[in-house]
């Protein structure tokens, strides 16, 4: 018993020469490396307001609009007899670039004696706030997908009870009926994510 | 007995300062192994340490709950936030409904939804994914589809752009994998988290089909004057570090009426947004008249985000 004792005393003195300067060691390894990672703030980059600001596509490209409304003011007194074949009309309409496929003539759209509305079918006027009308004449599946919801931007409540509440858009708040095909511009830039989690691979796979 | 036996039980001069150096070198080195953590980024408080179950909670303990979150925010952000927690409307079930054939892949979606959540800039985290893939040979294949194109490739008349974010299944692989119960579906579909229960296991991450939950590696960085102050308890208040977070259809707009974030910025209207049960909504109208598809049907996670292809 006394032997074994005293070799068991003498196994931890020499034990204890290495495990106490190791901890002192490791204590100041951890004390110094746990200073330095504190982490500092980071400065956010900043969102461009255009990039989540909500306009109609037609926001962008209002150049091409031209006296909207108030037609009788000059078509009522001082513009002569109107000439069917008219494709690009004068003086105050001269900025307007008609680009809408075969529909090249005023008035297919504009009535021809009553400058304030738009022409059906029939002859009859058309009012301008109606002016979803006039373009179901030609584009009726357009029209079917606007009716259903699909077609065309709404705004305001999702459960609106009132007219007031929601906000529909008409055929001419987005596009231009004179050039309606859009030049879309403003897009917003891809994600930044560290660049070893994107794959470019895909892109080349049969493109 | 011999005379310089030393009793048993009692204790040399010699044991006892061996002894005291090794407990004294194994406390030092275990505080010093924890010292980092007197300079974490984020240490609970009390409060928040104990904090229960959002489900578990009552009024009175949500609203101080709440006041403590809008203290943390102002004394972090440096803002004056509101943070509210409307409850799910009765008889209502949101669902989404987006145009693949109107979507022009412009990102606004992308950007409006970082604004209205709080999302962190930097590292950036966005709910929305815009995938572009060739119309022609495949149609919709996601294989060949990237999601990082820059931004002169958008409006291309020959791509469709299919954003893809959370589509609040009806039945959500993410809710059954979390092991705390912090996701969980609202009576109104929307699949949320209590960014205070979350452990940031990232199970959901996994378990989603649609890679649509996003993890905060870090601790959010957003610019003070870039912070929604309008905030919901379950949506877009600031997160933590360490936690997921996932689009909730914005419901800090949606249960008060309003349109998502994503669906009110979109210039082509290609996003469309309702009540799955109000049989005169727009979304009922479009499920019922238009050509309507859900990604990964065959997983039967029955998603609640419908694509259209109208024109």
């Amino acid at each position: 018993m006394q032997p074994s004792a005293a070799g068991s005393t003498d196994k931890v003195g020499w034990g204890l020469l290495i495990t106490v300067p190791v901890c002192v060691v490791l204590a100041v390894v951890f004390l110094l490396t746990g200073l330095k990672t504190s982490g500092k703030p980071v400065a956010a980059k900043a969102l461009d307001p255009s990039w989540y600001t909500p306009r109609t596509a037609r926001g962008e490209l209002l150049k091409n609009k031209s006296m909207v409304g108030r037609c009788f003011l000059c078509h009522a007194y001082w513009v002569g007899p109107p000439d069917p074949n008219v494709v690009r009309p004068r003086f105050a309409h001269a900025t307007i670039r008609l680009d809408h496929g075969a529909n090249n003539r005023c008035y297919n759209c504009h009535h021809i004696y009553d400058r304030s509305n738009y022409t059906a079918d029939d002859g009859s006027r058309i009012m301008p706030s109606n002016v979803v009308k006039l373009c179901a004449r030609c584009h009726g599946l357009k029209y079917r997908d606007w009716l259903n919801g699909t077609h065309g931007v709404r705004r305001g409540k999702w459960n609106a009870r009132t007219v007031f509440e929601r906000q529909t858009f008409a055929c001419t708040q987005c596009h231009d009926p004179h050039a309606p095909r859009f030049k879309f511009k403003n897009f917003a830039p891809p994600p930044v994510w560290p660049a070893k989690f994107v794959r470019r691979k895909a892109e080349t796979f049969e493109h | 007995m011999e005379k310089d036996t030393k009793p048993s039980g009692a204790l040399s001069r010699r044991e006892f300062i061996t002894g005291m150096t090794i407990t004294l070198a194994a406390a030092g080195a275990g505080v010093a192994a924890l010292s980092p953590l007197s300079g974490a980024e984020e240490t609970p408080s009390l409060d928040a340490f104990l904090q229960q179950h959002y489900k578990r909670l009552t009024v009175a303990e949500k609203k101080a709950i709440f006041a403590r979150l809008e203290a943390e925010i102002r004394s972090t952000y440096g803002v004056k936030a509101a943070i509210a927690d409307p409850p799910p409307m009765d008889g209502v079930e949101f669902a989404y409904a987006l145009n693949i054939g109107r979507c022009i892949g412009c990102r606004k979606c992308v950007y409006a939804c970082m604004q209205e959540n709080n999302q962190s800039r930097d590292p950036q985290i966005q709910y929305i994914r815009v995938l572009k893939m060739k119309k022609e040979g495949r149609g919709i294949d996601l294989q060949s589809a990237v999601h990082d194109y820059p931004q002169n490739e958008a409006a291309d008349p020959d791509y469709y752009y299919m954003p893809v974010q959370c589509q609040q299944c009806k039945n959500p692989p993410c809710v059954k994998v979390c092991p705390v119960h912090a996701t969980w579906q609202e009576p109104d579909g929307i699949v949320v988290i209590d960014y205070n229960w979350c452990i940031g296991c990232r199970y959901c991450e996994a378990a989603c089909p649609y890679h649509a939950r996003r993890f905060n590696f870090t601790r959010p960085h957003i610019a003070p004057e870039e912070i929604n102050p309008h905030m919901a308890y379950l949506s877009n208040r600031p997160r933590y570090m360490g936690v997921m977070e996932k689009c909730t259809f914005c419901l800090q707009r949606t249960r008060v009426g309003r349109y998502p974030a994503c669906a009110e910025v979109c210039p082509t209207g290609a996003r469309k947004f309702g009540n799955l049960n109000d049989p005169q909504s727009e979304i009922r109208k479009i499920i019922e008249n238009e050509r309507v598809y859900v990604l990964k049907e065959d997983l039967g996670t029955v998603p609640k985000f419908y694509y259209v292809l109208a024109k």
